[in-house]
């Protein structure tokens, strides 16, 4: 079943007299509890797709459905609310807030939900437990390893529920067993909890986790010289 | 759509990322308020000298007709005050004494002793016992009044600001000098908030011979009870023989007091000024502390918080550190300022830090910290969240 569906996703940006074209045309269908793997050179559209995905940037053309909703058609701050329901970003640096607690960087994106605090002691309990970080929760980020700061990230992308996670190089940042760690706690959270994962990186090993491996070059997908859509990779 | 708001305590924790950023902010407001207060306190020190209410909305001065302006140009004659307390109907009185003072003011210099060559502005007051019955305001807290023939005077609380001497050296035992001899103090009074507070009063005798005027008075001051200022005014214009002018007191003092209306303006643009430095020093501080913020602040949008939201919250924590500053600026004016003696042409008057300008001064403050965050939040805004995620 398609949760995410783009048709002629395009994305342009003008840089001085020159338009610059990160994503062209892009065809791509993303089944539910799919862990997509997007690779390709700098430049190549990825972070773009994934941040088109996120719904943090808008196409230029074409069209990106997320489960029935139309991101294109949406206004900003409908936007920002639809993310906070449907997706969870996790950053390649962490981006947690250093003035806050473990707990209460987990808890940011809850209070943006209609929830008391005992609804939301729960779910960041649950999380950090997830994520195998229950332990640090009153720490603040300066006083965690990488590992331990992302895997706290990963907690704040899952404590709203979305159904979709997307990753930016979430290994980027780390040493080698903090990123077997947090590529092993996203693939259970993809199987387990039936995630959708769409993941930007360089590096080929962390695709070994996911199901299926795009790439992208010069904003189009590289395997088929043109888009791909699921009906076509099933046919193929 | 409600907005939803991100927590109070992560713009407080956010002031303390910078001990340097949080000093500049707590100091920059804490002077605006300072200034404030003192530009604010002197206006409203001198406003309140001049514009004396309690005792002096009954009082009607009858002076030299062509002096209303100065008191210290008047002179009528010595015996006006025993004409006015028999013309005038329905004056106050009280146990057989009609509310009627017969006084003189001079601007006169005097010495602290006749080795010094330094001549002090002061400002005299000659009175009978009567003067305490018309100006209720004024209160012997120390000595007794001076009397006759003995050279003794008596100070206001702030004469020692209007001479330029230390307190000490006003104190009661202590002598000044003029007129070729030595007076003693022998009496400290206190009016607050009137420009008697700065005056030497002495025997009315005592200061006509000392400045050769002994057939004539500045003024006389009445205390009208039944009686109207109009029944006043009728006596002054009726006597034409005399050359009167009738004024209510308060009006007096209201149109010196808007003699240094322009003086009050140029005090208050100058305090709008020094703040709206203090706005700039602000945004300066803000653009500093936020820029440095701008991929966590692109973060919090990825989540799902509006820029609305998130505005918000950067002026809260604005907000906050100045009305920080703004407490330890209103503690500091309230111990250093309230009170604090000024000197100008009509006396001396003490600075008044009361409920209106510390209010004034509080929320000068805290505007300073509103007006000094929404710029500097709206351009950390201004990126895409792309781009803001991108940053360093």
């Amino acid at each position: 079943m398609t949760l995410i569906e783009c048709r002629g996703l395009t994305r342009e940006y003008r840089k001085g007299d020159n338009i610059i074209r990160p994503l062209d045309d892009l065809d791509l269908d993303v089944p539910r509890g799919d862990f997509l793997a997007l690779m390709g050179p700098s430049g190549s559209g990825k972070t773009t797709l994934l941040n088109l995905i996120a719904g943090i940037d808008s196409p230029t053309r074409g069209s990106l459905v997320i489960d029935g909703t139309n991101l294109a058609n949406l206004s900003r701050n409908k936007l920002a609310a639809w993310r906070s329901e449907n997706v969870g970003y996790v950053f390649q640096l962490y981006n947690l807030v250093p003035v806050l607690t473990a707990y209460e960087n987990v808890e940011l994106p809850l209070l943006l939900h209609p929830l008391d605090r005992r609804q939301r002691h729960e779910r960041v309990r649950t999380a950090l437990e997830r994520v195998g970080i229950s332990d640090r929760s009153d720490h603040f980020p300066r006083q965690l390893s990488g590992g331990q700061e992302q895997r706290v990230a990963i907690a704040r992308a899952i404590v709203t529920d979305p159904a979709i996670l997307v990753a930016d190089e979430p290994t980027g940042d780390l040493d080698k067993p903090s990123a077997h760690a947090v590529m092993s706690l996203l693939k259970e959270l993809n199987e387990e909890l039936g995630k959708t994962i769409i993941m930007v990186t360089h590096d080929p090993k962390t695709t070994d986790w996911a199901t299926r491996t795009l790439h992208l070059d010069k904003g189009r997908l590289a395997e088929t010289g043109a888009s791909l859509t699921h009906e076509q990779e099933a046919l193929a | 759509m409600r907005v939803r708001q991100l927590p109070f305590n992560y713009a407080f924790r956010n002031l303390g990322r910078s001990g340097v950023r949080l000093a500049a902010s707590l100091v920059g407001s804490s002077l605006v308020v300072l200034l404030i207060l003192a530009s604010g306190g002197f206006v409203r020190g001198m406003q309140l000298t001049l514009t004396q209410d309690a005792g002096m909305q009954d009082n009607v001065m009858i002076l030299g007709a062509g002096s209303e302006e100065g008191v210290e140009r008047s002179q009528i004659d010595a015996s006006v005050d025993g004409i006015a307390a028999a013309s005038i109907p329905g004056l106050k009185e009280r146990a057989g004494v009609i509310y009627a003072s017969p006084e003189i003011h001079a601007a006169l210099p005097v010495r602290e002793s006749a080795e010094s060559d330094e001549d002090l502005s002061s400002v005299m007051r000659g009175v009978r016992e009567v003067a305490l019955l018309v100006h209720p305001e004024v209160e012997i807290v120390e000595g007794h009044l001076p009397r006759a023939g003995r050279d003794e005077l008596m100070l206001g609380e702030l004469a020692a600001t209007r001479l330029g001497l230390p307190e000490d050296r006003v104190a009661i035992g202590q002598t000044l000098y003029f007129d070729d001899r030595d007076w003693t103090i022998v009496g400290r009074f206190s009016a607050p908030n009137t420009v008697m507070n700065a005056e030497i009063w002495l025997p009315l005798t005592d200061l006509q011979i000392a400045t050769n005027r002994e057939a004539s008075l500045s003024c006389v001051i009445v205390t009208l009870d039944r009686a109207t200022f109009a029944d006043a005014d009728l006596f002054a214009k009726s006597r034409l023989d005399l050359e009167l002018t009738a004024i209510r007191e308060s009006d007096y003092y209201a149109s010196i007091a808007a003699f240094y209306g322009p003086i009050r303006i140029m005090i208050i643009v100058t305090a709008v000024l020094i703040a709206s430095g203090g706005v700039l020093g602000g945004l300066n501080t803000m653009y500093a502390a936020f820029a440095a913020r701008v991929r966590e602040v692109g973060m919090l949008q990825a989540l799902g918080f509006t820029r609305l939201a998130i505005v918000m919250n950067l002026t809260e924590e604005s907000v906050f550190a100045a009305a920080c500053g703004a407490l330890i600026g209103a503690t500091l004016g309230l111990v250093l300022l309230d009170g604090v003696a000024v000197r100008f042409s009509m006396g001396a008057f003490a600075l008044a830090i009361d409920a209106p300008v510390l209010l004034a001064g509080i929320l000068g403050g805290l505007v300073v910290g509103f007006i000094g965050a929404i710029p500097p939040a709206v351009r950390c805004l201004r990126l895409p969240i792309t781009e803001a995620l991108k940053s360093h």
